[in-house]
Parts: structure tokens; C-alpha cells; sequence
């Protein structure tokens, strides 16, 4: 029997925790979106869908609840349906709404976005639906030349029982459960957005360009951008004159099928956590460089790993925990995840470093973006991607303050990486600097303004000049090729 | 294409100002358009509300199924009193007091008060069929529960429509209290045939209003209020 066939599928290892921080206001969802060359069209879009997604299963899927566990079963609800894309992303996603689809695609220009529930996969998974779903879109376009491999999927393949599988059971397999550092860490204070607002920073810049400044601290792309955003975030905790300082650190995903062969399409990542602890001492930028690489180093590899999936799945395989009603372990995961798992780390950083797409399909691609999407307390969540040369760092944050942003940027900046900037914000800029600043700002502008009004007065006037200079020289070329005529 | 002055960072071009830290864009040499396009759309969305009727389909057919085979029972099994009219009175009221929380959610909660100052009445009627004595149920039940029902309503138009500080609707809720109880003790008094006095509720009304007096000078007094806000946050 084919595995695809099977009429339900159990959560994953990691799956299983997002369900249950499910509230009226957050799911764990994240978005993958690519750019294109050209814009998109709508009714294309939803044909690729409908022909990509039979391909996986397991996102085309509704979740339930059963008595001790919740899981996946087909979904064969008319679905899922494009739409025009949103200004607040990543909403929160309730499981029965939008006929029980788990995932989203929303098109804006040249943009195709996709989210997802965390439970149905990680972002590579996601990136495997995301990739597929383009180029089946490009070649209802026009251009049949693309061909599969990497992420894109053939469609017409049935699913491999490999990309269904929980690869965390097949590995967790170490004769020794280590046990994981807890420790409260700094948590940026900040105020919250209302309902419901996710504050997006991209900030783009050249792969050469952060290769050659990352080189320069002997560090790679990823350990470089991760010491920044810890730099950011000391500084915002300095500048916040905390009664007490706290270790910073920071939540990163690591993509485990880079050491354990799998081809799964669902989650499959662990988490590490990078961080400085500025109360031994005030770091230097180069030792917080130098103590991130170090810690990849030693942290990154199989062995660790393993140890890390093993203590995951202890847990879940432990018979007096799996005999307890599903609403007991929400009500015990979701305190646990508050009070020690979400104040572990200060921010979330997530690199799926260079894309690789098939050579056909590169020319019809400008770059990606990606989101972790709205974090789960007060904070800023920052995603890493490349694509070519352009490489992308995207912040999804649900507080009003920019300061980590602003830190992290300007950084860059100050280490002679070219950046540029866009942003869903708002103008919303002298709200965050105080009345009394607001109201200077305002003099300050009206004060500007007829100086404004004159330089753009002049330049019109100079533009109208130069117009008309070219307009004349044009007629004057053209007179004596007539007289040639 | 402009720079942040302050972060030396790009700007797209649709930015008036830097998302990073809010300095204005102001470039003369750019002439200034509008409708450019922006890198994310404009278009909020709202999250799409589920409710499930399952509840409510329960909780009606729970209450419908008692009532029914309660009433069987006493036709056929059981003859003699009619004791089904108190289960099926208790559950018709169950049902109606369920209204706002399973069934009907967009109602006015008015017309929800009403309602169960209705069903009360209905259901003191059928106990009072049941035991086959009136003049309690004219003389206490029908005004008791018109009262109450009054009252329930006149509480619910003053925290809907005056200030709705927790002090403020303290202030409603012991006046209203006060008012109760003078109005439980009156019929209670025409009931037995005894002279109409004010006894034990007038020790009530008095309670309640030292509390209303405390409450209003607390209202009335910005210093005090925000000293007590101070001492009592959480």
C-alpha cells in the first residue's frame, strides 16, 4: 500500500508543542515568499495549486483533536484557495477556519507568499511545497523549459514514503539523554501592537558584500549576522538600564537533515542557543564574533545533535506521559514553554542560507524572503535567506520599538555593508520617540517645508530647461538629415 | 532613491520616512509622487471567527430528551402527581439561561435578561401547578421575579451606558443590592399580612450606602483615586 494512501498521520516530534500555544491571537506560522520578475497572475497561481498540492500530502490536511494526542488527517475540502496578499501577514491561523487548511498562498505584485502551520513542517518543507508550487506556476506560464531537482518536486510522482516519515524517531537513538541548559535570558521589553499587527523590517544587501565582512572576523555569513543581532541586543539592554543584566541569547534553528539523511518534507530541526553573558564583562564585537563561532564549532555536530533529538523523544516516548488526556499535557507544555522555553532565548534567528533552484528557473527569480512569523511573547524574530547575490534579512516583530532593527542595520552599515530597507511600518516614528520630540519634529518640518517647496520648485524648473534643451538639439540633429534626404 | 540621514541605510521608494528609527525622508531633488508603489500592500485582514454550534446542539437535545422521557414517565410509569412538570421546567430554564452562551451570541443582553425573567416566572408556575397552591406564587414569585428582573436590567443600562471603572460598577451593584433587598422585604411582609416595615433590609440599604458614599468620594476625588490605583496595582 502506498504510504500516501493512509487516511491519518501522526504530529511529529516538534509538531506536537505548536498546537498548544495555539491562543485567540498567535499560531506558530511562518511565510516563505519569492519574488518573481514579473506579476503575478492570480488564475495561473490557483491552477499550479491545484495541480501541486496532491503532491504533499501532508500539508494538504486538517488537524484534529483525539483523546491523548492531535493529528493529521487528508483534507478533502475544496481548497486551498489563493488570495490577494495581506498587510499583516502570518495571521493567527485556527484550525477549523478557511475549511481546515493548514496552509496559505497569497500573491501582491511579483510576490508569491506561502504560510503554513509549524505542525505540517519546517521551513524547508515548506520551501519544497513553495519551490514546486513556482515552477509548476511558471511553467503554466509559458516557460515548459523548467525542469525538477532540488526543491522542485516532480508532480507527477507519488509521494515518497520518505518525505512523509518523522525523522526524529529514526535518529533519536543515543544511549544518553543530555540534559538541557535553562537559564532566564534578556527579554526586550517593548509595547505591544494591537491586534493584530506583525511589523515587518527587510533589509537587503549583497551576499559578496557580508562574505567579505564576515571573512574579515573569520566567521561565516551565519555566525557573523548571528553575532550582530547579539550585539543588537546587548546594546538594547544596556540602553534600557536594567536593574539586573541577563544573559543574551538567541534561538536558532538548525536544519538537521544536513546531518541526518532524510528526505522529509515535515519538521525536522533542533534548536541551539548561541549567546554572550554580559554580566562576566562588557564583550567586544570581535569577542562576541569569536565566542559564536566557537560555539557553532563545538555545538553543531551529529553527536550533539543526536543527544538533543534523544531528550526530545524520551519525552514523548515515556508511557506516563502518553496516557495523559491531550488537554492536561496543553494546559503543562504551554506553561513549561512560557516559563522556561520562551524565556530561554532573546530572539529567534533562523538562516536557510544560499537557495539553490534549478539553472532554467534562476532567470525568473529576483530573491526570497522569509519569515518566522509572529513571535510568541513581546519580541523581534529575525529569518536569513540568499538567493544569487541578494541576501535577505527579514524581522517579523509584534512591538512597536525598531531598537534591535535599528542596532542590527546600523551595524552593518557601520561595517561598510551597503543595506536597503522595506518595511510594512506605518509612519508611526514620532510615536516612538515621545511627545516632546514629536512636536519639535513637526516645527521642524513645517519650518522646512517652504525651503522644500522652492528646491522642488527649482528642480521642476531645472528639469523643464534640460527637457527642452534636449527637444531642441533632437530637432537640430534631425533638420539636416532631412536636407541630406 | 534616498538615504536615513541618521542610519545610512536605503529607503525603498514609497518610504516618508525610516521604518529603523522615524527621520522623515526629505529630499528636494526627488519630486515627490504619490500612489508609488509599496513593497508590502496596504490591505489589513481580519481573522475569520469559528464557532462551533456542536454545544449548542448538545445542550439542546440534552435538555429536550429529559424533558420528554421525564414527562412519559410520569404519563405511563409513574402516574399520580405531576412531578415531570418540575424537570421539565428546570430544563426549558437551563436552556434559556444557555441562550446567550451557546446559541444566539449577537442577541442584546436586554432582550437576554428578559428572557430569563420570563423563563423564572414560567418555571415558579409550573412548580405552583405542581404542588397545586397559588397564592404564593401571585403574591411572592410573580413580584420578586418582576423586581429582580427590573433591577437586572436597570444594572445592565448603567454599565452599559455610564463609566464602566470597576469602582463605577462597584457603585451600580451595591445600590442596586440595597434596592433589592427593600423591595424583597416589602412583598415578603405583604405575603404574611403583617404592616409593611423596614426591618432587616434597612440595615442592608444602610450598609450599602456607606459603601455608595465611600465609592463617590473616591469617584469624586482624582488625588484619592489615583493613590489607591497606586497602592492596590497588580
Amino acid at each position: 500500500m502506498a504510504e500516501h494512501k493512509r487516511d491519518w498521520y501522526r504530529l511529529d516530534l516538534s509538531a506536537i508543542v505548536y498546537p498548544t500555544l495555539q491562543r485567540k491571537d498567535f499560531s506558530s506560522v511562518y511565510r516563505l515568499s519569492v519574488l518573481l520578475k514579473e506579476k503575478v497572475d492570480p488564475d495561473i497561481l490557483q491552477q499550479a495549486v491545484d495541480r501541486t498540492m496532491p503532491r504533499f500530502p501532508t500539508y494538504k490536511t486538517a488537524m484534529r483533536r483525539g483523546l491523548f494526542w492531535r493529528y493529521l488527517e487528508p483534507n478533502t475540502r475544496p481548497g486551498p484557495f489563493v488570495r490577494p496578499d495581506v498587510k499583516n501577514p502570518c495571521q493567527p491561523m485556527n484550525v477549523k477556519a478557511d475549511n481546515r487548511y493548514l496552509v496559505r498562498f497569497y500573491y501582491y505584485r511579483n510576490r508569491i507568499s506561502l504560510e503554513a502551520h509549524h505542525s505540517l513542517g519546517d521551513g524547508t518543507g515548506g520551501m519544497y511545497l513553495l519551490l514546486t508550487l513556482t515552477a509548476e506556476y511558471l511553467r503554466l506560464m509559458g516557460h515548459g523549459e523548467i525542469e525538477n531537482g532540488g526543491y522542485v518536486l516532480d508532480i507527477h510522482e507519488e509521494p515518497d514514503p520518505g518525505e512523509l516519515e518523522d525523522a526524529y524517531l529514526r535518529y533519536a537513538n543515543a544511549k544518553v539523554c543530555p540534559p538541557r541548559p535553562g537559564e532566564k535570558t534578556y527579554r526586550v521589553r517593548g509595547t505591544k501592537e494591537p491586534f493584530y499587527t506583525l511589523n515587518i523590517i527587510d533589509g537587503i544587501m549583497s551576499v559578496s558584500a557580508v562574505r567579505a565582512v564576515a571573512g574579515k572576523y573569520g566567521a561565516s555569513i551565519t555566525e557573523y549576522l548571528n553575532a550582530v543581532l547579539l550585539y543588537a541586543l546587548l546594546r538594547k539592554q544596556e540602553e534600557s538600564s536594567l536593574f539586573r543584566l541577563r544573559p543574551v541569547r538567541i534561538a536558532m534553528p538548525v536544519n538537521l537533515r544536513r546531518f541526518f539523511p532524510s528526505k522529509t518534507l515535515r519538521n525536522f530541526i533542533t534548536m541551539i542557543y548561541p549567546g554572550v553573558d554580559p554580566r562576566l564583562g562588557k564583550y567586544t564585537f570581535e569577542e562576541i564574533v569569536t565566542q559564536v563561532h566557537h560555539y557553532m564549532r563545538y555545538y553543531v555536530n551529529e553527536k550533539f545533535l543526536r543527544g538533543d533529538i534523544t531528550t526530545n523523544a524520551r519525552t514523548q516516548s515515556n508511557p506516563f506521559i502518553r496516557v495523559v488526556p491531550l488537554w492536561l499535557k496543553d494546559l503543562v507544555v504551554r506553561q513549561f514553554y512560557t516559563k522556561v522555553q520562551d524565556r530561554n532565548s532573546s530572539a529567534g534567528l533562523t538562516n536557510m542560507g544560499a537557495l539553490r533552484v534549478p539553472e532554467s528557473m534562476e532567470p525568473y527569480i529576483e530573491r526570497f524572503d522569509i519569515y518566522m512569523g509572529q513571535p510568541f511573547s513581546n519580541r523581534t524574530n529575525c529569518a536569513i535567506i540568499s538567493f544569487g547575490d541578494v541576501l535577505t534579512v527579514n524581522f517579523a516583530s509584534s512591538i512597536v520599538e525598531t531598537d534591535v532593527e535599528r542596532f542590527f542595520f546600523r551595524k552593518l552599515v557601520q561595517d561598510g555593508i551597503p543595506v536597503k530597507i522595506e518595511s510594512n511600518r506605518e509612519s508611526r516614528g514620532p510615536e516612538r520617540q515621545g511627545p516632546k520630540r514629536q512636536e519639535l519634529e513637526r516645527q521642524e518640518l513645517e519650518r522646512q517645508e517652504p525651503k522644500r517647496q522652492e528646491l522642488e520648485r527649482q528642480e521642476l524648473e531645472r528639469r523643464e530647461l534640460e527637457r527642452q534643451e534636449t527637444e531642441r538639439q533632437g530637432s537640430e540633429r534631425q533638420k539636416p538629415e532631412r536636407q541630406e534626404g | 532613491m534616498s538615504y536615513c540621514v541618521n542610519c545610512g541605510v536605503e529607503l525603498d521608494a514609497s518610504a516618508k520616512e525610516c521604518p529603523l528609527c522615524g527621520t522623515p525622508v526629505l529630499n528636494p531633488r526627488e519630486i515627490r509622487k504619490e500612489n508609488v508603489e509599496t513593497p508590502f500592500p496596504k490591505e489589513k485582514a481580519q481573522v475569520e471567527e469559528i464557532r462551533s454550534k456542536d454545544f449548542g446542539w448538545l445542550v439542546t437535545m440534552v435538555s429536550l430528551a429529559t424533558a420528554v422521557t421525564c414527562g412519559l414517565l410520569n404519563r405511563f410509569a409513574f402516574p399520580g402527581r405531576p412531578w415531570s412538570l418540575a424537570v421539565i421546567g428546570a430544563c426549558v430554564t437551563f436552556w434559556v439561561f444557555l441562550i446567550p452562551v451557546v446559541i444566539f451570541r449577537k442577541w442584546s443582553p436586554f432582550l437576554y435578561i428578559l428572557l430569563d425573567g420570563t423563563a423564572v416566572i414560567w418555571y415558579l408556575y409550573l412548580i405552583a401547578r405542581m404542588v397545586e397552591r397559588f397564592e404564593w406564587f401571585y403574591e411572592l414569585g410573580i413580584p420578586i421575579a418582576l423586581w429582580v428582573t427590573f433591577l437586572a436590567e436597570v444594572f445592565a443600562v448603567a454599565v452599559m451606558k455610564l463609566p464602566r471603572s470597576i469602582l463605577a460598577r462597584a457603585l451600580y451593584f451595591f445600590t442596586v443590592m440595597g434596592i433589592l433587598c427593600v423591595g424583597i422585604e416589602l412583598a415578603i411582609d405583604s405575603y404574611a399580612q403583617v404592616p409593611r416595615r423596614l426591618g432587616w433590609s434597612a440595615v442592608v440599604l444602610t450598609v450599602c450606602a456607606i459603601i455608595d458614599i465611600a465609592i463617590v468620594t473616591t469617584l469624586s476625588q482624582r488625588k484619592l483615586r489615583n493613590e489607591l490605583k497606586r497602592r492596590l496595582h497588580f
